[in-house]
């Protein structure tokens, strides 16, 4: 190598350097960030794919309409990720609309502030459990409530009618209709092509976790036990727990009873089996109302009540909160939007406005959702959501714990002929401890 | 990140030797000038896109991640949580697993091939671009094809081709006995190919009156076959083998579209494990352990390949 290359070569290779050195080194360190007025627009971020944000676009139309105010905003359907883009520059979005569940993470990650509930205009018409469940470890509130919702029980009307079955109110009798879904052709067209009910078994982002924890908690079990003062425990190997997972299990290992290659199925390959008319029952959010009127017909399906399990009919809810981010520095704006999201026309708009609802149960008391969407299925919703419903813990990380119970639960029921139940939960219970003590939140 | 280690980028030595030697003096400095011109989009996006992200991912490794907090420097402790853990062991073992069985399917199986498809006619050549196509189509589409192929139930399609003969119905994906050899068939499908023409290649080069003064001699097809073709396929075989072996060591698009990992785990791989530390459950610093591991046993490989290639060669 001549002399003259290797100079220029190590400019160059200085030159890099440097400029590597130049682009990380702004996200190295640990300052503090700022929380200053730019002068922009507020801006709003939210799950949300095309067809909510066509909703969130509408919705925020009519505030600016009314208020005069500007908003920014920006339907993100991987929003955890970005939000960690945009965490590691320090300027966070001002609001952010997400899962009520994703609290725990975001205040361990110090992406939120506090949120003074006496200054949310409305605050009576929210309902104080549901206040509640935006508390965070240090029992200060850290989101708002907007959005709620129940998992519930649908099934194909048309099937259950031709075969002279009644209306399932208890787990046999779901699992009675599964199985003639499954054996009796209720289609009639000759085939054992049809399956009894769709369930999301894949352990990914902990989905059969997710599905699984109505039919735990009708039996009595739970994956956690609420020790008070922001602390928790593994309870998933209680009896009851295990007699909820031993139905669930038989469920798996009944042929027919749940739809083929149910272990591995996330919701986006298990849900066109019902769209289809391949099962015949499914547990799931309202959202897919209009998703399966559409390819199946709104006379076709039934919408009821959950079946009950050995102790009550309890199913999981879940929802969507505001929060205030760290870098946020328009209180005045802020605190309109919050207070128009909230109020009894932002709600409204949230459930009308666009092609998907965004507010599915309103949190305003004054709101009634059967009455807006003028369809008696929403009642059933919200009578779910009243009065047997139960959440996800949300002031802890619970993300780690429901793919924990997943891949726990996965193993059980992927393994039919052994008695693993028992030693499967107990697994679980170490395994939920163990996140918890890296939480800081074991009892 | 992973991807920066396997796709060789222009490198200033590999420019210079491409380069022609310098004719005069004078018109030395200009040349080299135009040389770096040349190659400076190509380093820039080379830097940008590559070795920057390479570095910030080793530098994270060390890190408990917190963007917004301020990351705390955690030392080892990150490459600790990978190595004891049980599930990356067990994701481990799979992805060897995987690993091995795709490579020496796709090889026999492009060698087949190749063998097969080796000539001139246009028959063959619309062939070869018929059995190309796995290679060219994404690996997701792949995935769901190959899912619904693999439907468990008795009227599934493979299902029902195994029926023909008195097998099955088999569960595929869905059995944990069957779900890693499902992928493994999926992987060899569609590298092989691939493999397939890397081979062809190596076949044009040999000599043919090497195959004929064989036959003079009374060799038989195995001999030919053993004793000419493979040893000139030397080359090519370590070509397919290294990238074989890196590209089934990151294995995850496959796996992801068509378990996701399940059932029960029996077909976690390293990098699905790695995606749902980092992204599922935000655990940066972990996954950019596990991802700088990769790296380095990655390198290992592609070093240890070359050596024992080259030592052969030399015999």
């Amino acid at each position: 190598m001549d002399s003259k290359f290797k100079s220029y070569s190590r400019a160059t290779l200085a030159m890099a350097v440097a400029s590597a050195a130049m682009l990380t080194g702004c996200s190295a360190g640990s300052s503090t960030p700022a929380a200053t007025d730019d002068g922009q627009p507020i801006e709003v971020w939210a799950r949300a794919g095309t067809d909510a944000a066509t909703t969130y676009a509408a919705m925020f139309k009519e505030f600016t309409a009314k208020t005069g105010v500007e908003v920014n905003f920006q339907g993100v359907p991987d929003l955890d990720q970005q939000l960690q883009t945009r965490a590691a520059s320090k300027k966070l979005p001002d609001i952010v609309i997400n899962d009520s569940a994703a609290l725990g993470n975001y205040t361990a990650q110090g992406y939120l502030v506090e949120v003074d509930k006496s200054t949310v205009e409305g605050n009576d018409k929210i309902a104080d459990s549901l206040w509640d469940e935006a508390k965070g470890l240090d029992g200060a509130t850290y989101g708002v409530p907007f959005s709620r919702q129940t998992m519930v029980t649908m099934i194909r009307k048309d099937w259950r009618e031709k075969l002279g079955l009644p209306v399932p109110e208890t787990q046999e009798d779901l699992e009675k209709l599964a199985t003639a879904f499954a054996t009796q052709d209720p289609d009639g067209n000759g085939q054992a092509d049809t399956y009894g009910m769709t369930v999301p078994g894949s352990t990914e982002r902990g989905y059969l976790g997710w599905w699984a924890s109505s039919y735990l908690w009708q039996n009595g079990g739970a994956y956690l036990k609420d020790e008070g003062e922001g602390k928790f425990a593994a309870n998933a190997s209680s009896t009851e727990a295990q007699e909820g997972v031993t139905w669930i299990k038989k469920q798996f290992c009944t042929p027919g009873n749940t739809q083929p290659g149910a272990l591995t199925a996330a919701t986006s390959v298990a849900s066109p089996f019902f769209q289809t008319g391949k099962t015949g029952i499914i547990l799931t959010g309202p959202y897919n109302f209009s998703s399966f009127d559409t390819s199946l017909g709104k006379d076709v399906y039934e919408v009821i009540e959950a079946p009950k399990g050995s102790v009550d009919n309890t199913v999981l809810a879940e929802g969507e909160n505001i929060y205030v981010t760290a870098s946020n520095g328009k209180p005045e704006q802020t605190k309109q939007v919050i207070d128009y999201l909230v109020s009894a026309d932002g709600q409204k708009a949230g459930m009308t406005a666009g092609k998907q609802p965004i507010v599915r149960v309103p949190v305003n008391g004054d709101v009634d959702a059967a009455a807006v969407y003028n369809d008696p299925r929403w009642a059933v919703v919200q009578d779910a959501l009243q009065d047997s419903s139960k959440a996800f813990p949300s002031a802890i990380n619970f993300v780690p714990i429901k793919q924990v119970a997943a891949e726990a639960l996965n193993k059980i029921v992927s393994d039919c002929g052994a008695d693993n139940v028992e030693s499967g939960l107990q697994a679980l219970d170490t395994a939920i401890n163990d996140e918890l003590t890296s939480q800081n939140a074991k009892s | 990140m992973t991807s920066a280690a396997t796709k060789p980028a222009v490198t200033p030595v590999q420019a210079k030797r491409s380069s022609p030697p310098p004719r005069r003096r004078k018109g030395n400095r200009a040349h080299l000038l135009a040389v770096w011109v040349f190659l400076l989009p190509a380093a820039v996006l080379a830097l940008y896109f590559k070795f920057i992200p390479m570095v910030e991912g080793i530098r994270l490794s060390l890190f408990k991640v917190q963007p917004f907090l301020g990351d705390v420097f955690v030392g080892f402790d990150n490459y600790v949580s990978v190595l004891t853990d049980a599930r990356f062991m067990d994701a481990l073992g799979h992805t060897v697993i995987l690993g091995v069985t795709q490579t020496m399917g796709a090889l026999v199986v492009g060698f087949v091939l190749a063998l097969l498809l080796e000539g001139q006619a246009k028959s063959l050549w619309f062939l070869r671009t018929a059995i190309f196509l796995p290679v060219v189509t994404a690996l997701a589409v792949v995935g769901e094809i190959w899912r619904i192929l693999y439907f468990p139930t008795a009227d599934g399609p493979l299902n029902t081709i195994l029926s023909w003969v008195g097998l099955g119905p088999l569960q595929f994906l869905n059995g944990t006995d069957t779900a890693l050899w499902s992928i493994a068939v999926v992987g060899i499908w569609s590298g092989a190919p691939y493999n397939m023409v890397i081979i062809l290649a190596g076949l044009a080069g040999i000599d043919r009156a090497l195959y004929e003064s064989a036959g003079v001699d009374g060799a038989t097809v195995w001999q030919r076959l053993r004793y000419i073709t493979l040893p000139a396929l030397r080359p090519a075989i370590v070509i397919v083998l290294t990238l074989a072996a890196i590209r089934s060591l990151r294995s995850f698009t496959e796996v992801y579209v068509l378990t996701g990992g399940g059932p029960a785990g029996s077909t976690e791989v390293w990098m699905t494990r790695m995606y749902s530390l980092g992204f599922q459950r935000n655990d940066i610093g972990v996954a950019s352990a596990a991802a700088v591991l990769l790296l380095v046993v990655t390198l290992l490989l592609t070093v240890g390949t070359q050596l024992v290639a080259r030592r052969k060669a030399e015999r």
